[in-house]
């Protein structure tokens, strides 16, 4: 299973890593975490996973899927590759509100869902977009796990500080050939 | 080689029909279909199927700009889940 990039204890996230040098002047390769990549060093103060070591991040330019940058206070090759595979992590506090009933993975992810009636019914484990609108797929409380639609009459209630949002799952109704009747166009 | 004009769009006779019998009921009920070769009608519009991926049912609600594609289309079978550092999501 990958591992997660979102800190539920600490509230942080993971928005990039650095994925080795770039000629010998100290710069850095960075894969981006983030929606619009550069936004990787837009987000104030970069720390490393355990939060002890602070980064100041300048975006420099971009090559081969990567892009490029410069770590305060790294001036030469040797330094830049001691930096390969450090994570870059800022506090979710950092980043900017969101509109209204636009909702952040990371605040949605892990919450508890629960039906209606007060019910359990999972968690929150992913949201989707696959071209035909937001869904949001759950963890079910009973196993398995199952992708609705993120609308209003799904999702009527998100309490994020509560940690908890309300379904009304729809019911899901089959549309199979019946056996005696029709072909199906072979 | 593009389909004939003539023979209209293809779209699976009991997807059709319970798609109209869900429009009747004014239900918001997800029809959950295995046929992901039919095409997406106008009549469609605002009913959301569950299109079968081999693995699930993926959510699909219909809108005007997805007449003429194929339910498919909307229904990856392979997923890349990415990463999900600031991604926001609107709720629909």
């Amino acid at each position: 299973m990958a591992k997660q990039a979102i800190n539920m204890v600490d509230q942080r996230i993971c928005v990039g890593v650095i994925t080795g040098a770039h000629g010998v002047q100290g710069f850095v390769r960075v894969k981006s975490f983030t929606a619009t990549p550069e936004d990787v060093a837009a987000y104030g103060t970069l720390s490393d996973e355990t939060g002890t070591r602070t980064f100041g991040l300048t975006l420099t330019g971009a090559a081969k899927g990567v892009l490029l940058g410069r770590i305060d206070d790294v001036t030469d090759r040797n330094a830049a590759e001691a930096l390969r595979g450090v994570e870059m992590w800022v506090d979710r506090s950092e980043l900017p509100n969101a509109d209204d009933d636009e909702f952040y993975h990371a605040d949605l992810i892990g919450l508890t869902a629960v039906r209606k009636d007060g019910s359990a019914f999972g968690t929150v484990r992913a949201l989707h977009d696959f071209g035909a609108g937001e869904m949001i797929e759950f963890d079910l409380a009973e196993g398995g796990n199952v992708l609705l639609p993120f609308t209003h009459d799904v999702v009527p209630d998100v309490d994020i500080a509560a940690g908890q949002i309300v379904v009304n799952p729809p019911n899901a109704v089959d549309a199979t050939r019946e056996k005696s009747s029709e072909g199906d166009g072979e | 080689m593009a389909r004939s004009v003539w023979k209209g769009p293809f779209v699976d006779g009991y997807l059709l029909k319970k798609a109209e019998a869900v429009r009747a009921s004014g239900r918001s009920d997800i029809i959950r279909t295995w046929s992901r070769r039919s095409t997406v009608l106008p009549q469609f519009v605002g009913i959301t199927f569950g299109v079968y991926n081999g693995h699930k049912f993926i959510p699909v609600l219909v809108t005007e700009n997805m007449i003429g594609h194929k339910f498919g289309e909307f229904s990856p079978t392979r997923t890349f889940y990415g990463h999900t550092a600031d991604k926001r999501s609107k709720r629909g």
